[in-house]
């Protein structure tokens, strides 16, 4: 039997590909390039992530598979911002705050957390948020809401409405993690790995150069 | 009488925000191609070729004949970092975290142009304090033809002005945003001016060396 796979959806950015290669996840996660995605990928994986600048109109052409995959009682998971092309939510943009935890580190922008959700709980607040990218104006009537922010919107949200689990989120820890200026990343990014499929990474987040420059 | 606009091509990645961050001007023409299945643009008669950050870099390889081609004829590239495929010619994007961000200090290194004269390149390192708001890996040269405008703390190349290893132009930036505006990388008003400065410098300096094809 093979090892557990998640799937990453990939449109080609650096920060998904970083990533996907670091030493840490390279054998837990395959990217799965969008515009050449076929069904037959799915099979192969047990989970997939959805990340932060993902492509999301080439996403909803394919958006069947998506719900098929949930439909077998798997995993998906959605990261930074969202479209209603696919997703039965509305997404709308705000400003990022990258910076409270600088000017007024008492009053982080998201006031509330479910921690007993299994990637939150044991975490952190500081862990458990560092910013997002927009916000959720609209969810499904079927969601539980995970987090929000100071306003009252939605921030983190889950149904298991479609058959599997799908978790939505405008946070962005796989495409912060891949640019590495985050240092405590590992802590989401570790738990949702095994909450997606029961792997827990372990070693150092390491780039390794000959990813770099290839042909593909 | 105004100068001719830079007639420009924006490769898009369908990415929230990316949009925004180019404006047009009376210097400027902004066309934008989106990465498709079919992806194939025509790069013919645009003055310059413009790949942002959060670029599709598996497209672009796909298209780095034309891309090279483009640039043999005369063309100007800017990419704004992140090729971690192959298709820039003569030089390599590596991303890098062996050395903490907070240590990471932006240096002019050889300015031609006096393009330093455009920016302050000091307000690149920070953002409310922060350093390493604009930093993300380094330039590798395959072959050194072009010059080092920006280097970082450790001498590694972040931003390369090429004129020779290619009949066009190429502005390569490890570190990014370069554009307009910042959308959501910065809301530090120098840091962000220090961003779009350096953008209108690059863009003059295009200006400068090329003379407009697409008239």
């Amino acid at each position: 039997m093979s090892n557990p796979k998640i799937g990453l959806i990939f449109n080609g950015v650096w920060s998904q590909y970083a990533f996907a290669k670091a030493s840490k996840y390279r054998d837990i996660y395959t990217l799965l390039y969008i515009h050449d995605l076929e069904a037959s990928q799915l099979d192969e994986v047990d989970a997939l992530v959805v990340p932060f600048q993902s492509n999301h109109a080439a996403i909803a052409a394919h958006r069947d598979l998506f719900y098929d995959f949930l439909a077998k009682g798997k995993k998906i998971f959605v990261e930074g911002d969202g479209s209603a092309t696919w997703l039965d939510a509305r997404w709308e943009d705000r400003p990022v705050n990258n910076y409270w935890w600088v000017k007024d580190p008492k009053n982080p922008p998201v006031s509330v957390t479910d921690h007993s959700h299994p990637i939150y709980k044991g975490l952190q607040p500081r862990h458990a948020f560092w910013h997002y990218h927009g916000v959720y104006t609209q969810v499904p009537e079927h969601a539980q809401i995970i987090q929000k922010n100071v306003e009252g919107d939605v921030v983190t949200w889950q149904t298991h409405h479609f058959g599997g689990t799908f978790l939505v989120t405008t946070l962005d820890p796989i495409v912060e993690h891949g640019v590495q200026q985050i240092t405590h990343l590992d802590n989401y990014c570790d738990r949702l790995t095994e909450w997606l499929i029961g792997v827990k990474p372990e070693g150092k987040f390491e780039i390794i150069a000959s990813d770099y420059g290839i042909a593909v | 009488m105004s100068p001719t606009p830079i007639r420009a091509l924006v490769i898009s990645n369908g990415i929230e925000g990316l949009d925004s961050l180019y404006q047009a001007t009376e210097k400027i023409q902004y066309d934008w191609v989106e990465v498709t299945p079919s992806f194939n643009p025509t790069l013919e008669g645009y003055d310059l070729l413009i790949v942002p950050n959060g670029s599709d870099h598996i497209a672009l390889y796909r298209i780095k004949d034309t891309i090279k081609a483009y640039l043999d004829a005369g063309g100007a590239l800017f990419c704004f970092d992140g090729w971690f495929t192959d298709w820039v010619p003569g030089y390599r994007w590596i991303m890098d975290n062996s050395q903490k961000s907070m240590d990471v200090r932006y240096k002019i290194k050889d300015d031609p142009y006096k393009l330093s004269q455009q920016f302050e390149v000091e307000d690149l390192n920070f953002s409310h304090g922060i350093s390493g708001w604009w930093a993300c890996g380094y330039i590798e040269p395959i072959s050194p033809l072009g010059h080092v405008l920006i280097e970082d703390t450790w001498g590694r190349p972040l931003v390369v002005i090429d004129e020779t290893t290619t009949a066009g132009l190429m502005v390569l930036t490890a570190s990014a945003p370069a554009a307009d505006l910042s959308y959501a990388t910065t809301d530090d008003g120098a840091a962000e001016k220090a961003m779009t400065d350096l953008y209108h410098a690059l863009l003059g300096l295009v200006s400068l060396v090329k003379q407009p094809t697409h008239v």
